[in-house]
């Protein structure tokens, strides 16, 4: 049998539909799930992805990434590079597989309920590929990970992490549950594909990548390529939804990209610019992360809102400003709490760092640099237990990181400001202007408690730093600690210092 | 023991200290805190509370009494938490009480 031309086939198979006959469409396709608000059901007919891909085409190019990715890993299996790697550098892998590896396989769900409730059969059929690439990443992050727990058991939390109640893991749960499952399948797709995959990825994946293989790291540069190469394709279900919802309901459009950016904005900066402009080695960072956020991100996203006739976010200001504190400051809370996270956080503020940071960050010594100063004198004194932790940071109740946004003055002074809001009978707090303001709006769908709260409300026992370790499932071969004290406190050893705490009476 | 017991005094025909927790902030630190007081506390112990977890530990410590500032307020220190009016949950900024001109 003569097999027929992909031309003359790829047209309905990748967009196959049905009439229904014995039930609605409303059956098949409910509100709560498919979402098409106030976007006419005919209107979805014209979903088309720009990128189309056959199944057969689908398998031979995974297969051949899947062998490319599994050949240079079981040749540096054999290679003693890891054992040269910093610990800065390690610290930044460690972060990503916590925080990625089930985050991935959350997204094959995302994925899924796309390939089910999507609107249209071409989106369906293009999601069901995601499925496919999301289970990859899943198992090639956890894979690549779990390599090296016989060598470094913090490597454990690559598929323990996101399964604890750690605040890091929280604060990943809450943004991926609202992103990729409690959402509807319009929201998902502008959510998930458009806004985190097309923006953000390129900030995991990209800027990661480059300075992976600049710290040595061709094991983890090789992963997070291949994963990439699918985040490109997949993450097109974003552009024709958004395009179709745009047109029928910009105001849904505008809300949904704008607070799905904000939340990836502030995750990522945790995440992706304290490795960039701390845990990577001086010498091989090839940009800053305001930098990279600069070229990659925000030009694109831009652009992206103009494409669609959308509106900068309203909270644009205020992000751009958040460019030059937010990753500095959960760099120094993940450094002060240092106990509560599964890699080890190097302070990385020795002279030189300093410099680098100062001439990327013009405010950064005015707003950071002299916290440090107390910080590198107790260390110099031989004060460390002066450094650590004896109670929780106040986390905010929408990103759930901690409340720790500095702002200027009009006299020119930098101070950590609180942004409340009464509701409900209680108090809540919240790290920026736009975190209290997207609460207000998704104030109902609103359902996880910070570590403060589960705290406050006595779920966390004993009511101590031990019991608080202990909730988030810390334990001592695990928890982080500075890998190197003296290479950043040594060079300032000797000078004067006033007002330290003083060593505690044992 | 509930945190409720540990408060209470021998007369139980006294009502017990409350536990307040407070989101506070110490003068140029870089992060919002959870500080537990009670509602028998005055300002100084409260500021005192507070700047335990901080002061010469990220912010170097100057030679000048503390003051609490809540709703942009600055409390006398020998005012309760009570008497201020602080609930639960409230936030408070400590400062330095830095005489003009120094």
């Amino acid at each position: 049998m003569a097999l027929l031309k992909r031309e003359e086939w790829q047209g309905f198979v990748r967009d196959v539909d049905w009439s229904y006959r014995y039930v609605d469409d409303e059956a098949v396709y409910p509100e709560w799930h498919s979402g098409t608000g106030k976007v006419p059901r005919a209107a979805w007919a014209a979903w088309e992805e720009s990128y189309k891909v056959s199944y057969p085409e689908y398998v031979a190019t995974q297969r051949e990434k899947e062998a490319a990715a599994y050949a240079v890993k079981g040749a540096l299996q054999r290679s003693r590079v890891w054992d040269g790697l910093t610990e800065g550098w390690k610290s930044a892998t460690k972060m990503h597989f916590g925080g990625a590896a089930v985050a991935e396989y959350a997204a094959v769900f995302a994925e899924l309920k796309m390939a089910r409730f999507g609107l249209a059969g071409a989106w369906r059929n293009m999601a069901v590929f995601g499925a496919l690439d999301e289970l990859r990443h899943a198992a090639i992050t956890t894979f690549f990970g779990h390599e090296f727990i016989s060598r470094d058991p913090q490597y454990d939390w690559t598929q323990k992490a996101y399964q604890t109640d750690n605040w890091v893991a929280i604060a990943l749960r809450n943004l991926f549950d609202a992103m990729m499952s409690s959402a509807n399948v319009v929201d998902i797709a502008l959510q998930l594909p458009l806004v985190f995959e097309t923006g953000f990825t390129n900030l995991q994946f990209v800027a990661l990548a480059a300075d992976a293989l600049a710290s040595g790291d061709v094991n983890f540069a090789n992963m997070i390529s291949s994963i990439q190469t699918d985040e490109a394709r997949h993450s097109q279900q974003g552009g024709p939804t958004l395009e179709i919802l745009a047109e029928h309901d910009p105001v849904r459009a505008q809300w949904v990209v704008d607070k799905t950016f904000w939340a990836s904005a502030r995750a990522l900066s945790a995440l992706t610019g304290v490795s960039m402009d701390y845990y990577t080695p001086l010498e091989h960072r090839k940009q800053s992360y305001r930098e990279f956020m600069e070229e990659w991100i925000i030009d694109q996203f831009v652009r992206t809102l103009e494409q669609y006739g959308l509106r900068k976010p309203w909270y644009w200001d205020e992000f751009m400003r958040g460019l030059d504190i937010w990753h500095h400051a959960l760099h120094m809370g993940f450094w002060v709490w240092r106990p509560t996270i599964w890699w080890r956080p190097m302070a990385a503020v020795s002279p030189d760092e300093r410099a680098w940071l100062a001439e990327k960050y013009p405010t950064w010594e005015k707003v950071f640099g002299d916290k440090w100063d107390v910080i590198i004198d107790n260390v110099n004194a031989g004060n460390v237990v002066a450094t650590l932790p004896e109670t929780l940071p106040w986390l905010c109740s929408t990103c759930h990181l901690p409340c720790c946004n500095a702002t200027q003055s009009r006299d020119g002074t930098w101070r950590v400001r609180d942004v409340q809001l009464s509701y409900d009978g209680r108090i809540y707090h919240f790290c920026t202007i736009a975190c209290r303001q997207i609460f207000w709006k998704d104030r109902s769908g609103v359902n996880h408690e910070t570590l403060v709260d589960r705290f406050l409300a006595g779920r966390i026992q004993p009511m101590d730093v031990g019991g608080v370790l202990a909730y988030m499932g810390l334990t001592p071969e695990v928890m982080g600690d500075d890998p190197d004290y003296a290479a950043w406190t040594r060079d300032y050893a000797g000078r004067s210092a006033e007002g330290l705490a003083l060593p505690a009476q044992l | 023991m509930s945190e409720q017991d540990a408060f209470a005094g021998p007369d139980a025909g006294e009502p017990a200290p409350q536990l307040i927790p407070l989101n506070a902030i110490f003068a140029t630190d870089f992060v919002q805190i959870l500080v537990p007081v009670t509602t028998e506390n005055t300002m100084a112990e409260v500021a005192a509370a507070v700047a335990y977890h901080v002061e010469g530990k990220r912010v170097r410590a100057l030679p000048y009494d503390k003051v609490v500032v809540y709703h942009g307020e600055r409390l006398p220190t020998e005012m309760t938490v009570a008497a201020a009016g602080i609930q639960p949950l409230d936030s408070i900024a400590v400062e330095y009480d830095i005489p003009e001109g120094s």
